[in-house]
């Protein structure tokens, strides 16, 4: 498998992954197709998205992350986002967004005690 | 005593896209607008030209510092010479999607800014004006 | 003006009638106007060689000296001082200039004084009255004009102080309580307008996303008056942005009327924790976090 363009890490039974970059539509796309895929392949049973080095998100990456939840879902797993900076949350509110379908959480340990508390249900 | 600064920036592929947020945001910032304003600003232009990009295939985008009275803001503009869009008040409502995004990425740029005002014709194109004031 | 030097010229002055005056005030206007070219660039030359110009462009430079110099004009020619004014209080309030600071355009205007004074001196030296006489129209209107301009600065300065001293109070009067660990409040009292509101939500926001651990913030409205829509809808977005922070904010205090308001008005309250009273907030809070407070022996 080629190797994804951003970092997709394995810890126990969930994927960690942290975009460092800005995710123009193709690479939004992509790096979607990357965990998805991820997913199939370790069976993993969450994903723990840290959005803190993204300062805009609109609509098109909002679609994306809804992708990946609504997959993930079916798969059985929980998609859990973390470190949304808060004039990004502000602006998604603004805007009507409410990333149905995905947890949230302050940082990359509170997600996974998140996940694990959903685990352990 | 101020220097008309008129940036214009053509989008032609993703990177643009991409381009165009932060250069608007740079240039909300050195108006004066806080981190938050800045950001509803970089949203709304990430919209906005990828809306130009999808549908059109081009755009381009004009940013404007505004100052009326003493009162300053910042006015951007994004027009494509596009197949225009259809039923323009249904897809304002936010929600209807011929494309999926059309409609969010438009009623979405709306809620973020202070001003709003958009032509679109079938022959013409499609030209999005939004304004936001300090 | 020395007393002992001005008794004569006074004298002599109030011998013109009127008219002579008017004829006197208009043959100044002409002469000002048609040597403009020659008396502005001798302006700008005194400006630029005080380095007061450094930050304009050249195009900047000649559009505003015209305008400064044709309003100047406009206030000799028709003794109206409105639309010197108006320019003043645009140009004060423009951030007080990115190009120039106050005192560079007073210096500027007290340059461009001495040149018209200078100017009318070598034209009307041969004639010392009609000179006294030009300059007796000439000084009252330059005053005028200077003293427009430094109250039109100083009103814009105390009004960026105003505010900033309103903010300053404003995020005095709503600080954020630590109330535990893990556990936030912000009580509000008085009027609570979207300006505050945004003032108070970003500050929160702030908070919020500077910890590493996630709060539950208890947002106190029982001390405010009255809710408009609008900052209704702020907060109540608020709450959702903190939501999809990882952290909670809850709402307390909301009175029943209010809440009817709300209702009545179609605000979506659904997803919103709310409480009566600051003390169930905190319960609430306590719950969340499986804290318990219990009498000590």
């Amino acid at each position: 498998m080629e190797k994804p363009s951003i970092p997709i890490l394995k810890s126990g039974d969930c994927l960690i992954t942290s975009p460092q970059v800005a995710l123009h539509d193709k690479l939004a796309v992509q790096f979607k197709n990357d965990i998805l895929q991820r997913i199939v392949e370790t069976k993993a049973k969450g994903l723990v998205l840290d959005v803190s080095a993204i300062d805009v998100v609109d609509s098109f990456l909002v679609r994306q992350i809804g992708e990946i939840a609504a997959a993930s879902s079916i798969m059985g797993g929980h998609v859990v986002v973390v470190g949304l900076r808060p004039e990004v949350a502000m602006a998604l509110v603004e805007m009507g967004f409410s990333l149905e379908g995905v947890h949230t959480a302050v940082n990359l340990e509170k997600g996974l005690e998140v996940l694990h508390k959903i685990w352990r249900r | 005593m101020e220097q008309k600064m008129i940036e214009t920036l053509e989008i032609k592929n993703e990177a643009d896209i991409i381009r165009a947020r932060v250069r608007a945001k740079t240039i909300a910032e050195a108006l004066g607008f806080n981190y938050m304003d800045q950001t509803r600003i970089a949203t709304a232009v990430s919209e906005l030209t990828r809306n130009a990009y999808q549908y059109a295939g081009e755009g381009k985008m004009t940013i404007n510092p505004l100052n009326k009275q003493g009162r300053r803001g910042i006015e951007i503009i994004v027009e494509d010479h596009g197949p225009g869009i259809e039923n323009i008040e249904l897809v304002l409502k936010g929600g209807h999607s011929t494309g999926g995004g059309l409609g969010m990425g438009l009623s979405g740029s709306k809620k973020l800014m202070d001003e709003f005002d958009v032509r679109t014709r079938s022959d013409e194109g499609t030209t999005v004006t939004v304004r936001k004031w300090l | 003006m020395l007393k002992g030097k001005t008794q004569e010229p006074i004298i002599e002055s109030t011998v013109l009638i009127d008219v002579d005056t008017q004829k006197l005030k208009r043959e100044l206007s002409t002469l000002l106007e048609h040597n403009a070219e020659e008396i502005r660039s001798q302006w700008i030359k005194e400006m630029q060689g005080q380095g007061l110009l450094a930050a304009l462009s050249p195009t900047e430079i000649e559009e505003q000296s015209k305008v400064i110099y044709d309003t100047c004009l406009l206030c000799l020619k028709t003794g109206s001082y409105e639309v010197a004014q108006k320019y003043v209080a645009s140009m004060a309030k423009k951030a007080v200039l990115q190009a120039m600071t106050v005192d560079q355009i007073i210096a500027g205007l007290l340059i461009l004084r001495d040149i018209y004074a200078r100017f009318i001196f070598e034209w009307y030296q041969k004639n010392p009255t009609k000179w006294r006489n030009v300059n007796g129209i000439y000084e009252p209107v330059a005053r005028r004009i200077l003293n427009i301009a430094t109250q039109a600065f100083v009103a814009e300065r105390e009004s960026t102080i105003k505010q900033l001293q309103q903010q300053e109070v404003a995020k005095l009067s709503t600080p954020i309580a630590d109330v535990w660990e893990g556990v936030i409040m912000m009580p509000i009292v008085g009027v609570l307008d979207s300006a505050r509101a945004k003032q108070i939500t970003e500050s929160l926001l702030e908070r919020i996303s500077r910890e590493k651990t996630e709060l539950i913030a208890i947002l106190s409205i029982g001390g405010i008056a009255a809710i408009d829509t609008q900052t209704a809808n702020y907060i109540l977005r608020t709450v959702h942005a903190i939501k999809l922070m990882g952290s909670e904010m809850i709402i307390t205090g909301i009175r029943p009327d209010v809440a009817t308001t709300l209702v009545t008005l179609g605000i979506d309250l659904s997803g919103i924790v709310t409480r009566s009273t600051m003390r169930e907030g905190l319960e609430y809070a306590f719950d969340k976090l499986k804290l318990k407070v219990t009498k000590t022996s």
